[in-house]
């Protein structure tokens, strides 16, 4: 993981020091005069040596200081601190939603196999990994928010309402925490559509290995012999055949957690919500080098988390990894 | 049996989730003025450090400054705001500022120690924004003998040569000349910061409201100030929510969930023409597009050619078809609503005049030539037309597409040979231009064109100096005739700024008039 790690640090490193653009002049705008630059890359270090800029960036990182963001004059720890809360919470919410419809759909894909709920199942899974997220999003707003208007256009929480007591920064947390229920109930019709939005594009992925993992299964003797039995088809689908096919899929889904980060970019620019993703793409469009070095690595950071956490599970399913 | 089930838990979930969705109540609240906008650009609302256009106007509402601009009938004008009057010494460098009886939102009066501590302590923050009063002569350096306090009411600033009264009113215009409360922001100094950390995300100001909430990527909430010596503000709330995707705004708009889309572009605009319920205003901006030739660079050193290209161009397409329309004709270099607008607009497609003008200049067969531009969409698409409009007389050009910041050092270095690009204004008055598009010395885009005209950097001067508005609109005028003549730009447009607005708002053209200069939020009603 460490090495996984410095490796996304030397590469976003050293991309963003390639690129043939120079921040201070993006910061001043192009008709700041000459001395204005001057003194700005100065101050900034620029005129040092890149080995140089680079010891000081990995010493840094390695303490979680990744500098202070040039657009927005906070250390990037802080600003990550601020909108890390939203995207976990969304991407939370998604990974849920893709978990459950994708298990549900590949389960029954697998149990009615060519029949046509299978059709339907993989229908919608092609739809989801095909279109685009921008465009679900946008065509979810128009439909739901415009034409019908059941869910809300955009934010964490209504126009006017005050958010709940700061502690996780995870609006659903804090409502929960502090017993907050109609901030709750705000925050969750907030999230329905950007959950279902990000979610979606994952689904697929689930939904199609749990299908063909299960088949495998499935054609098991002890499958055969658990049904010959005479166990109920239900206990011998969940007890017997899931907890096997299970393992591909917690695999799948570990790899999709990373997606669904990037995903989220999308998701939150489009329902106006203020997470991570956005910080690091505002970052990119303002050579803001050190919000996106630290905003990259930090996002490395959770994925390998993430990924760690799998190959944990990965015993829990199966007693022979256990070693 | 199951399918029961399952139709039931399907009813449930509809149930619940239609249960707790709110109903999207379309309408804003009657007192409170609703936008959406990105406020992504929102860095600090420090008026020392603030430079960005939309957060410099929250700025201005929640600060006063001595003076600010008024829009009278669509030309922007000087009038006082917590300066009650001035005075103007003989040798016009400096001028005595009394305030008038004004409180800070906390009750706290306004006085001139914190006029002068507001000026140094900006001075001495030496941020990127400095070189504009730099330039006038007043620096961290000499500030102690330059701004000067006189009693409780009064206070003077020295300038280092007499500029037109119009030039100095105008810069101080600007959100860093705002008057701080000196009090509360060294209440909450930290390690001598003189309340910069505090101030970016708080307000100790005088204006028309105050800042109640700035949260990140998400709301700036701004309520009426209850201890404002004006009129008090028509609706008394003004809330920004964070929608950065401008499809999203739209949507909103539409619905009637904010009163203001911001950002919306020309081609969502032209979609929702006629829309039921939405208005779109648009305004005259404080930018310019045009195309900059380098007087040094071979065939272009000839004013012939220079005339010629400025013929060849088709400005109504690039007006029309580029720009849908969201631009305003003014080939000279002052903006429409400036102190010394010209109102002529000389040049039109004329290949016969051009080729004649190539064939007089030695260039009947034309020559190669490189435009350079960055990849904002509509500059691209400048860039191309004219590069098709030079075809027509025979000048073979080549577009170069450059990221901004390189295409500007290549600029500065006066190294391009044609250039599309812009200019965006610091104060309503022609000087700010003349400078920059006529004055060689001052180094800036004459500078850059290496375009050094004797006539033109001395009428440029004079208008600097002139006491007498009438006379300094008639050396504008001379400068401008001879600047069509010579120069080294040919201007494509005056630039819009554009919104979408539900039609219940009352007033909004008027009090959205001079963005990105000034915005009166306090003046729109519903």
């Amino acid at each position: 993981m460490i090495l996984v790690l410095f490796g996304v640090s030397c590469i976003v490193f050293f991309i963003s020091h390639i690129i043939p653009a120079d921040p201070v002049s993006a910061i001043l705008g192009g008709n700041a005069p000459e001395e204005a630059i001057e003194k700005m890359e100065e101050k900034l270090g620029y005129n040092d040596p890149l080995p140089t800029q680079f010891y000081n960036f990995i010493t840094g990182a390695v303490v979680g200081d990744f500098g202070v963001s040039l657009r927005t004059n906070n250390p990037v720890m802080e600003d990550i601190k601020r909108y890390f809360p939203t995207t976990l919470e969304l991407t939370f919410l998604a990974m849920i939603f893709a978990i459950i419809t994708g298990l549900t759909l590949g389960i029954l894909s697998a149990v009615f196999r060519n029949k046509m709920i299978d059709q339907i199942s993989r229908i919608f899974s092609i739809i989801g990994v095909s279109m685009p997220v921008f465009w679900t999003g946008l065509l979810l707003l128009l439909f739901f928010y415009y034409k019908l208007g059941i869910l809300p256009g955009a934010g964490r929480i209504g126009f006017f309402s005050s958010p709940p007591d700061h502690i996780t920064g995870m609006y659903l947390v804090d409502s929960i925490l502090t017993g907050n229920w109609s901030a709750f109930k705000e925050t969750i019709v907030h999230l329905v559509l950007p959950a279902f939005c990000l979610g979606f594009l994952a689904t697929a992925s689930i939904a199609r290995t749990t299908r063909s993992s299960m088949l495998d299964v499935m054609k098991q003797e002890y499958i055969m012999t658990a049904k010959s039995k005479g166990l109920k088809n239900s206990v011998v689908i969940i007890r017997h055949a899931l907890r096997n096919a299970l393992i591909p899929t917690v695999t799948i889904i570990g790899l999709t957690f990373g997606s669904l980060l990037g995903g989220a970019v999308l998701t939150e620019t489009v329902f106006s919500l203020p997470g991570l993703g956005r910080y690091i793409t505002q970052g990119l469009l303002s050579l803001d080098y050190n919000s996106v070095m630290g905003g990259t690595l930090y996002f490395a950071f959770v994925y390998s988390l993430v990924n760690l956490i799998v190959d944990i599970l990965y015993a829990v399913l199966d007693p022979r990894m256990r070693v | 049996m199951s399918k029961i089930k399952t139709g039931f838990l399907f009813l449930m979930i509809l149930t619940v989730v239609l249960g707790i969705s709110v109903s999207a109540a379309a309408a804003t609240p009657d007192d409170a003025l609703v936008m959406a906008a990105s406020t992504e650009i929102f860095i600090s609302l420090d008026p020392a450090v603030c430079y960005e256009v939309l957060p410099s106007r929250v700025v201005d509402a929640v600060y006063d400054q001595l003076v600010g601009w008024k829009n009278v009938d669509e030309s922007l004008v000087i009038e006082p705001e917590l300066a009650e009057k001035w005075e103007i010494s003989d040798d016009r460098k400096t001028y005595t500022f009394t305030l008038r009886d004004a409180n800070f939102s906390n009750g706290d009066p306004v006085t001139a120690e914190d006029a002068v501590w507001s000026y140094k302590r900006y001075l001495k923050m030496e941020k990127p924004s400095v070189w504009l009063l730099n330039s006038i002569g007043i620096s961290k350096d000499n500030m102690d003998e330059n701004i000067k306090l006189i009693d409780k009411k009064s206070f003077s600033l020295t300038f280092d040569k007499p500029y037109a009264e119009n030039i100095i009113l105008g810069i101080l215009t600007n959100n860093w000349g705002s008057i701080i409360n000196k009090e509360v922001a060294l209440e909450h100094e930290v390690d001598g910061d003189m309340g910069e950390g505090w101030l970016t995300e708080n307000s100790a100001g005088a204006g028309q409201y105050v800042l109640d909430e700035w949260e990140r990527n998400t709301k700036v909430l701004l309520s009426a100030n209850e201890h404002y010596y004006g009129d008090e503000p028509k609706l008394k709330r003004v809330l920004f929510r964070d929608v950065p995707e401008a499809s999203t705004q739209r949507l909103l708009l539409e619905r009637g969930d904010v009163d203001v889309a911001w950002d919306l572009t020309p081609q969502l605009l032209k979609e929702m023409e006629g829309t039921e319920n939405v208005d779109i205003v648009t305004v005259p901006a404080h930018s310019n597009e045009y195309l900059a030739m380098n007087a040094s660079w071979g065939p272009l050193k000839d004013r012939k050619v220079r005339q010629a290209i400025k013929y060849a161009i088709d400005y109504d397409s690039i007006i029309e078809d580029i720009n849908a329309g969201y631009a305003i004709k003014v080939q000279g270099f002052i903006p429409k609503g400036y102190f010394g607008y010209v109102d002529k607009n000389p040049f039109k497609r004329d290949l016969e005049k051009a080729r004649e003008l190539l064939v007089e200049a030695g260039y009947p067969d034309g020559f190669k030539v490189e435009i350079l531009t960055n990849q904002r969409e509509t500059r691209k698409a400048e860039a191309t037309l004219v590069q098709s409009n030079l075809n027509d007389i025979g000048i073979e050009a080549e577009v170069t597409v450059m990221q901004a910041s390189q295409m500007y050092a290549k600029y500065r270095e006066q190294g391009h040979q044609l250039i599309v690009a812009g200019w965006g204004n610091d104060y309503a008055d022609a000087d700010n231009l003349a400078m920059a598009f006529t004055n060689y010395d001052a180094g800036q885009l004459a500078y850059r064109c290496a375009w050094k005209d004797e006539k033109a950097i001395k009428l440029a001067e004079e208008g600097r100096f002139e006491p007498d508005p009438e006379k300094r609109k008639e050396i504008y005028r001379e400068l401008t005739d001879h600047w069509f003549e010579n120069g080294p730009f040919a201007m494509f447009y005056q630039s819009v700024e554009f919104w979408g607005v539900r039609s219940e708002l009352k007033d909004f053209y008027d009090s959205a008039f001079g963005y990105s200069m000034k915005f009166d939020f306090g003046g729109i009603s519903k």
